[in-house]
């Protein structure tokens, strides 16, 4: 059985992340870009210090990705006077925040970036389908699939962390299923937003998420 | 539900040619010529497309369209898995400020499949280096389980300045060429490349056989030098093909000449497969690195190349680094290949190793 072990929304002030990420590691994250700041708080929320080195796999979508950031690369490169600093061009690459949190998160394996094409639409469907066939193969103990944006504004992050097997205060467990089968949920980036809502409620045993952007593939989530 | 996934056809087109076929002859022929691309005052050898088009965008249309062509008509509704490090960045260079980018990030991925008339699921995917083989382990994922039956899977990594700057201001390129696991080498040279692969549950020539990433947090822009994490890689994807080392009758390398990373590739390497080393062989000083597209173009050209019964030697290699103490193939091999393995090593952290069988 595949388990729903926790469902977090952070929600951050830009200027706030780093005391975030202080609290979280009782020091500063240096040289570490919003969305990596945004991983590494959220990865230490979902996984208490007990799990933290089992094998783990994060899947994280993004819309923003590093919008800003990429903004000032850009001006370095096509209007600076000099060639960009290396940490400017770090900040753009957000398969990087994985690396960084990496030794916060020991067990930490692998990890698979995968940026947004349109606004408001998400891929949770397609984060959590790879991550119960993973889950069921056996390549980790748990999964954390993640939403991870940020603006000029605001930085936010969903996430909904997989366990094989049932872990005590699990709400709910999630399984493949075919077409929709009970109440759906949109395919949006806040999700996990949603889901906590249904679970906090009282309506229906099962709720289902499919997205017309993930192949029809239908994921099932049943109360505990 | 588990079922092999094969490879039914693939696409490329790159600095050496436009099909897998005209890119394994030419690096047979021991063609690996780059051009240039420059940066300020300073010029840096390149791989670029041969493509006149000067217009970003239309130049971008004419190669994925001209590469997703050779894999024959594509059904509408194919799932689209698109891999790339830089997406359309080139494109805002060339307009300018005030650099009108899109809100969601990936938003040339629907642009892509506009061109290519496909109204099917649509996923990108950006972890650099290792994009290519991140997208390829989703797709084999769903159809091993049964959830879909095909995918197309595209990597697209077209010039840009940004990450040549990138690279450039952290010392990682070399002036001159890559030379892999040679004492000499001083860094790595760009490339652009369009590749794609059609998967499949329909049986094919080549299997893929195993496919397992990692992560190797030890420095954001090159991995321990001991290779452990790159070696568990490469353990995990034979026991996920259900095979030993000594299985193993090729290994394409990442490497492309970086000092650090091809220290540890080769420290990796020795600690899996011991004294029973197969064959090494690096495309990059052919086709250059290539990013997010490197690992589905150097797949596209290796099978090409193994399909020929033709392995091409390494060029940029002929000065043995006594601490790698390893060294690529430098004759040309006729060799008849059933199993290989590719290895590909990223900039921040990405890791992946991959084996592809014969079946049948």
């Amino acid at each position: 059985m595949i388990s729903l072990t926790t469902v977090l929304s952070q929600s951050f002030a830009p200027a706030d992340l780093p005391a975030a990420v202080r609290a979280a590691l009782g020091k500063p994250l240096r040289r570490a870009a919003p969305l990596t700041q945004l991983a590494l708080v959220g990865a230490l929320a979902c996984l208490p210090v007990e799990r933290r080195a089992l094998p783990t796999t994060l899947l994280w979508q993004s819309t923003s990705g590093p919008r800003l950031e990429t903004l000032t690369l850009l001006e370095e490169v096509c209007n600076g006077s000099a060639e960009p600093m290396p940490y400017d061009f770090l900040a753009t690459q957000p398969a990087i925040a994985a690396a960084q949190i990496q030794t916060f998160l020991p067990g930490l394996q692998t990890a698979m970036h995968l940026p947004l094409d349109s606004e408001g639409v998400a891929n949770w469907s397609l984060l959590l389908n790879l991550a119960i066939v993973w889950l069921k193969e056996g390549r980790c103990a748990q999964v954390l699939c993640a939403q991870l944006d940020h603006a000029a504004d605001v930085a936010s992050g969903h996430w909904l962390a997989l366990s094989r097997g049932t872990l005590e205060n699990s709400p709910a467990c999630l399984q493949l299923a075919d077409g929709t089968t009970s109440d759906a949920l949109p395919d949006t980036p806040d999700f996990p937003a949603r889901l906590a809502e249904w679970l906090a409620g009282h309506d229906g045993s099962t709720l289902s998420l499919h997205s017309p952007a993930a192949m029809k593939l239908t994921v099932e989530f049943t109360r505990l | 539900m588990t079922r092999p996934v094969f490879i039914n056809k693939t696409a490329l087109l790159c600095a050496r040619g436009n099909s897998p076929a005209t890119v394994a002859s030419a690096l047979w022929n021991g063609e690996c010529g780059a051009g240039q691309r420059k940066l300020g005052e300073r010029a840096f050898p390149y791989f670029g497309l041969p493509l006149n088009e000067v217009d970003w965008l239309l130049r971008a249309e004419q190669a994925i369209r001209q590469v997703t062509g050779q894999l024959g008509p594509l059904p509408p509704e194919a799932p689209l898995f698109i891999a790339s490090s830089s997406f359309q960045i080139g494109h805002f260079e060339q307009l300018g400020a005030p650099f009108d980018l899109p809100v969601a990030n990936a938003a040339f991925s629907r642009k892509i499949s506009e061109w290519l008339g496909l109204s099917g699921a649509r996923t990108s995917f950006s972890n650099a280096c290792t994009s290519g083989f991140s997208a390829l382990d989703a797709a084999r994922s769903l159809i091993a389980a049964g959830l879909i039956d095909d995918a197309i899977v595209l990597g697209v990594e077209l010039a840009n300045d940004s990450t040549l700057a990138g690279f450039a201001a952290m010392e990682l390129l070399s002036r001159t060429a890559g030379r892999p696991f040679d004492a000499r080498r001083d860094g790595l040279v760009l490339g652009e490349a369009v590749a794609a692969v059609r998967l499949s549950a329909k049986p094919a020539t080549w299997r893929v056989a195993g496919l397992r990433t990692g992560l190797d947090g030890y420095s954001t822009t090159g991995p321990n030098p001991d290779g452990c994490r790159i070696a568990d890689v490469t353990v995990d994807c034979l026991n996920d093909a259900k095979l030993k080392s000594a299985d193993i009758e090729l290994i394409k390398l990442q490497a492309a000449g970086s000092p650090g990373t091809d220290l540890a590739e080769a420290n990796a390497l020795r600690s899996v497969f011991g004294q029973n080393m197969p064959p090494l062989l690096s495309l990059k000083p052919g086709l250059g690195h290539t990013l997010g597209a490197s690992g589905l173009a150097e797949l596209a050209a290796l099978l090409a190349c193994l399909d020929a019964d033709k392995i091409p030697a390494t060029a940029g290699f002929s000065k043995v680094d006594p601490e790698i103490a390893l060294f690529p193939m430098v004759e040309r091999s006729t060799e008849h290949i059933e199993r290989a393995l590719l290895n590909l090593i990223g900039f921040g952290g990405g890791l992946a190793s991959l084996i592809v069988e014969r079946h049948g």
